[in-house]
């Protein structure tokens, strides 16, 4: 297990080095700066400065020293915990990172409190009972939920809930101050698909326990249907979708660039997609390297999860 | 104070029947003559205005103070207010920072912090006379020296301001003979441009005669700073206006509250009368979101309604639309000087088939005025009405065949939508028409960034123009040879001769012939397809009194107030 | 059996393909090229329903997807109105102006939503089917390379392939068409980035637990070249979960290319798309009378991913029985 922490933590660093120099090589060129250079003066504006002036300029912003230089300079900076600052929006890395990634995880504290027990709940009774009419009204809900794309339910949320009905906000850009009604509609269309998706998955496996030979060996003793399925099945039902969960980490910090987007919510999601199209490539490397670290680390505690849960493997 | 030498001849042309009153209030007005006499001149009743030398309109009756105002709009950062190239930049430094002059929503330009304002008949030397009892921020007062100080720092040319694109601030510099690499010419600044005659009066020198001072003075660039300016503005604002910075997050929130006391403790006294809005927010909202803002109530106001969201605006129970004709257009240019386009056949046969006005109703409906394709609008001043295009597919047809092209042609068209997806729409439009007359348009939609990396350099390009107080403006900045905006490289030394003469003539009937003759060389030289002048409009909720629509989109939110 | 099913889906997928990409190049004579796709589709459904008629999952999936490509090649035969040109602007569906019937109402600038929807799925179907098979073809390849050939292939193979996964989904995307361009072409790519890793995996697994096998070995023993033996022998056994994740992928990657297209870093307009509806519809038309606008995209985009997941599911169901 510790082995396994090791080696997976290595990895990490391998590929954040990696994917670092890769970002950083490919934002370094003309067109990238070009690219700022517009976004900062204007179209107009860059047209305006001579070609003397423009030099000038990108001297005073420091994209004239090779490449290895600025990488390495970056590189001191971060290990130092200094992560740049964002030239869009004129302020520290670090503390951008700290409150966007905040507020994403406030959105994803509420979608996983809300998701596990509804997905897991609704997911073992279809299990159970596959075949009967429960199991088919959950099933066809949740593969037509997963089958939605989250933009259309976005949108269809905001027609109906917000400028229909007007009980929340249309928009998440929380200008009264942080209330929970504004967090709605994100969250909402966040639940939509993962409800759905684990639904399917935890049905998946709640079916297949229930058909093992262990379970009905159980039920033909006569053992009590309840505690056949408490003590017996659900522990081995679940092994999977638990370890799906920790992977959700994973998967909720990519949907949560379209809803944040979407909505205005100011998280990573959103400045992500900021620095994306701006080219504020200090952002977008500490924000990859945050993406990485979430990947990475979603997959260390579901492999773990997994491991710990599995008798069979932990006590191979 | 004197009446100008050139007045009695404006006025023998008013009486004459040569000149229409808007156009004699505007250029009396140009001449430094206060707007309200203008006015009355013009026998006509001036909007109402708090005195004679203030340029707010005059305060509506139960106007309440207090309240804070919400706006949705992208919040930008705030530098280097002469380096600003977004329009909200601007709005968001505008209750703090003011102009020499400011341009209203009528297109008349009225005095700010520059009382007034006179020229020498040959219109190259101009004396302004700074008005007294403007306190900064920091307790100061207003002098001379100071504005000398921001009007020298405009006009450097190393300081890449969009400033130097006016006719002003370009004539207070003079090239020193060399060229960049870029092939350009390199400019410095007139040694005795600006003179300081005495604390509340100076004088600019020019090199060559303009007529729009007063209104380049109120373009959205040119705030005035204090001297001790350091940027970026928003660690350290001192200006003159009511209100002063709280907080700045881009592309998050912008907060000003009204100031009580200078920075040495005295008590801040505003120039301009009384002020009502403790608070003005803005959030930041990008451009498609921010009807569904107020259609929540999360925001009051917001900085523009797409004509796209008129729809989804009617339906906010209260909410006012406002809207106001504007200068600004869609140019569809070609570059004169690459294959197809260096073929004048071929650029009048893409004119001919076009139909402007079938575009103008597609994409604005009833709104919006018909362009011809010679920009200079029916707002400006010296607008000379051209006959309007008539469209000619059997003639494009005809120009084709001459041109060697008797099958019809295959041409891209690159739009970035700058301005709005309209421009798209416009294209598209644009697109159909033309297939009529065998011209296979593709049109290229690129991002806005990356639109502002090619646009001089497509040869088939549609740029959105900001609209400009006076039609010579844009034609000076786009058309003349040679100059930094001119994206379709148009060339023409009679062009250039019948611009710079219009620009220097007063006159206003003499200025109009010219002005004939600059539109029709450029209109038959068949450079832009230019089918509309767009109309601007805006939202606001039912409880926000006296938020107007401008058509260069300035927020001028002195007077407004909240019920 | 196989090669009756390849060639049906070639005479399916090339025209189609070809006439997307390629459209303006054959000019008024292109849709001939869709001749030859019509009865492959009916072929290839009732091919379908009969091989799943056990599990109506699998066969109303198959309905779905059917339906759609048989509307993507017959888009130019049908009686529809002109997809780009704006007619009669807000017009509510079922709604005639000037003569003109407007069957599921016309957008915001006038053009007609039924047959901007037909002529949408066009592309949607192209770029997502060859944007999955491109990754299919790195992945696989890429898998084949690793778990059968081993040693140094198999540490680059797999290092590469974590890095890839080591973003999540949406920020690869983004990264790539940004750094690329927003194209159908760079889809491909962010696509491929972003399936070919798993696909790498899986069918790596598959190679590693296939190559102790005797067919393998008696291949090895009779000289065959490796490449021979990966595809002849090897790629055929491994067919089944494949065919299973392929479905899903094609339903994960409508959706990307919808999401995509709709923050504006996808297919460009002005030629219509379903996730182009849907921001045209959600910047413009948030009112419920007008969410037409928006519903009749999404509920096509929708049922085509159904399509996909219920055939995935049923062949998933029907392997569970055998």
């Amino acid at each position: 297990m510790g082995n396994l922490i090791v080696r997976r933590v290595t990895q990490m660093l391998l590929i954040m080095l990696t994917v670092s120099l890769l970002l950083f090589a490919i934002f370094d060129s003309d067109q990238f700066r070009e690219k700022v250079a517009v976004a900062e003066l204007g179209g107009f504006g860059v047209a305006t400065l001579s070609a003397g002036d423009y030099h000038e300029w990108l001297e005073k912003k420091g994209f004239n020293q090779p490449f290895l230089v600025r990488y390495g300079q970056w590189l001191r900076a971060v290990l130092h915990g200094d992560l740049g600052q964002s030239i869009e929006k004129d302020v520290a890395v670090s503390t951008l990172l700290k409150e966007s990634l905040a507020n994403t995880a406030i959105l994803a504290f509420f979608v996983f409190l809300i998701m596990i027990p509804v997905s897991l709940t609704l997911g073992v009774l279809a299990g159970m009972n596959v075949g009967s009419a429960l199991d088919r009204v959950i099933s066809i809900a949740a593969v037509f939920t997963t089958s939605i794309p989250q933009i259309a339910t976005a949108v269809l949320l905001t027609v109906i809930l917000a400028l229909g009905l007007g009980w929340v906000p249309a928009k998440s850009a929380m200008t009264d101050g942080w209330s929970f009604r504004a967090l709605v509609l994100p969250l909402l269309t966040l639940l939509v698909y993962d409800i759905g998706y684990l639904v399917r998955m935890t049905r998946a496996a709640m079916a297949e326990v229930m058909a093992s030979q262990y379970i009905r060996t159980a039920v033909l003793k006569g053992l009590p249907y309840r505690r056949v399925i408490l003590r017996h099945a659900l522990r081995n039902a679940l092994i999977v979708p638990v370890t799906l969960i920790f992977l959700e980490l994973n998967g909720v910090l990519s949907q949560v660039v379209v809803v944040e987007v979407f909505f205005q919510y100011a998280g990573f999601g959103r400045m992500l997609f900021d620095a994306a199209n701006f080219g504020d490539i200090q952002v977008l490397q500490a924000a990859t390297l945050v993406a990485v670290a979430v990947a990475v680390g979603s997959q260390l505690l579901s492999d773990a999860a997994y491991v710990f849960l599995n008798p069979r493997v932990r006590f191979a | 104070m004197n009446e100008h030498s050139l007045l009695p001849r404006l006025r023998d042309q008013l009486n004459a029947g040569l000149m229409d009153r808007r156009e004699f209030v505007r250029f009396a007005a140009l001449l430094g003559v206060a707007a309200g006499s203008a006015y009355a001149m013009a026998g006509l009743s001036a909007p109402v205005m708090a005195g004679n030398t203030l340029p707010f309109p005059a305060a509506e009756p139960g106007a309440k103070r207090g309240g804070k105002l919400r706006i949705g709009e992208m919040v930008a950062r705030m530098d280097d207010p002469a380096t600003y190239n977004w329009n909200e930049m601007a709005n968001q430094t505008r209750p703090m920072l003011e102009y020499l002059t400011m341009v209203g929503a009528d297109n008349v330009v009225r005095p700010m912090l520059i009382e007034s304002w006179s020229p020498t008949p040959d219109l190259k030397t101009w004396t302004l006379q700074v008005r007294g009892g403007v306190m900064w921020h920091n307790g100061e007062e207003l002098t001379a020296e100071q504005v000398a100080w921001n009007i020298r720092r405009w006009s450097d040319p190393a300081l890449g301001s969009s400033n130097l694109g006016l006719s002003t601030f370009a004539a207070l510099t003079e090239p020193t003979g060399e060229k960049d690499s870029k092939g350009k010419p390199v400019r410095r600044p007139l040694k005795n441009g600006v003179e300081v005659l005495d604390r509340r009066t100076l004088r600019l020198n020019l090199a060559k005669p303009v007529l729009s001072v007063a209104e380049d003075c109120g373009e959205f660039c040119t705030l005035v700073v204090h001297p001790s300016f350091k940027a970026p503005l928003s660690r350290n604002p001192i200006g003159t206006g009511p209100y002063t910075l709280a907080e700045l997050r881009v592309s998050d929130r912008c907060i000003l509250k009204r100031v009580a006391k200078t920075t040495d403790g005295k008590d801040f006294h505003y120039w301009g009368g009384e002020v009502f809005l403790d608070e003005i927010h803005f959030y930041h909202y990008e451009q498609e979101n921010q009807t569904a803002a107020l259609a929540s109530g999360s925001v009051d106001a917001i900085y523009e309604l797409p004509v796209e969201q008129i729809e989804l605006a009617r339906s906010i129970p209260g909410a006012r639309i406002l809207s106001v004709e504007t200068a600004q257009t869609l140019c569809c240019r070609m570059q004169v000087d690459v294959k197809p386009f260096n073929d004048i056949r071929v650029r009048r046969a893409v004119v001919k088939a076009a139909d402007n006005a079938a575009i103008k109703r597609l994409v604005f409906g009833e709104h919006g005025l018909v362009a011809a394709n010679f920009h200079v609008a029916p707002v400006h001043p010296e607008y000379f009405p051209l006959p309007p295009v008539a469209r000619d597919v059997a003639g494009a047809k005809q120009l084709l065949r001459e041109a060697g092209y008797p099958n019809g042609i295959d041409l891209d068209i690159v739009v970035g939508n700058n301005d709005g997806p309209w421009q798209q729409a416009a294209c598209e439009a644009l697109r159909d028409q033309v297939k009529e007359a065998g011209i296979n348009l593709a049109v290229t939609v690129v991002p806005a960034t990356k639109f502002w990396e090619i646009w001089t350099k497509v040869p088939f390009g549609a740029t959105s123009w900001a609209h400009r107080p006076l039609g010579t403006m844009a034609l000076a900045q786009a058309y003349r040879g040679g100059a930094s905006w001119n994206e379709s490289h148009f060339s023409d030394p009679e062009f250039d001769q019948a611009l710079s003469d219009a620009e220097a003539t007063l006159d206003v009937a003499a200025r109009k012939a010219k002005m004939q003759k600059v539109e029709k060389i450029l209109q038959d030289a068949a450079v832009v397809i230019q089918p509309m002048w767009r109309p601007v409009f805006i939202l606001a909720a039912a409880k926000v009194h006296g938020y107007n629509a401008h058509p260069a989109r300035q927020m001028q939110l002195n007077k407004v107030w909240i019920s | 059996m196989n090669s009756r099913l390849a060639i049906l889906l070639a005479l399916i997928w090339l025209p189609l393909t070809a006439y997307v990409m390629f459209r303006s190049a054959l000019g008024a004579h292109g849709s001939y090229l869709l001749l030859p796709a019509i009865p492959s589709v009916i072929v290839l459904y009732v091919l379908a329903l009969r091989s799943w008629r056990e599990s109506w999952v699998a066969m109303l999936g198959a309905t779905l997807v059917c339906f759609w490509l048989l509307m993507a090649v017959t888009a130019p035969y049908l009686p529809l109105l002109d997809p780009n040109k704006p007619l009669v602007p807000l017009v509510t569906p079922g709604g005639i102006r000037h003569g003109v019937l407007f069957l599921l109402g016309s957008d915001l600038r006038g053009r007609d939503v039924l047959s901007r929807t037909v002529w949408g799925c066009q592309r949607v179907l192209v770029w997502g089917i060859t944007a999955t098979s491109v990754a299919y073809v790195v992945g696989a390849g890429a898998g084949l390379i690793g778990g059968y050939l081993g040693g140094w292939w198999d540490e680059f193979v797999s290092f590469a392939s974590n890095v890839l996964l080591s973003f999540p989904v949406m920020v690869l995307y983004i990264l790539v068409l940004n750094l690329l361009g927003q194209s159908g072409f760079n889809i491909i790519i962010a696509v491929t980035c972003s399936s070919a890793p798993v696909i790498m995996r899986i069918v790596r697994g598959l190679a590693l637990d296939a190559k102790s096998r005797d067919y393998i070995q008696a291949a090895q023993t009779r000289g065959e070249h490796p490449l021979w033996i990966m595809l002849v022998e090897l790629l055929p056994n491994v067919r089944g979960p494949i065919i299973v994740d392929a479905c899903l992928r094609l339903g994960y990657t409508t959706v990307a290319i919808t999401t995509l297209t709709f923050l504006g870093l996808g297919l460009q307009p002005p030629d219509p798309d379903w996730g182009l509806m849907i921001k045209e519809g959600a910047t413009a038309a948030l009112l419920w009378k007008y969410s037409y606008m928006v519903i009749v995209p999404a509920l096509s985009v929708s049922s085509l991913i159904l399509g996909f997941n219920l055939i995935a599911d049923g062949m998933r169901e029907m392997s569970l029985r055998d």
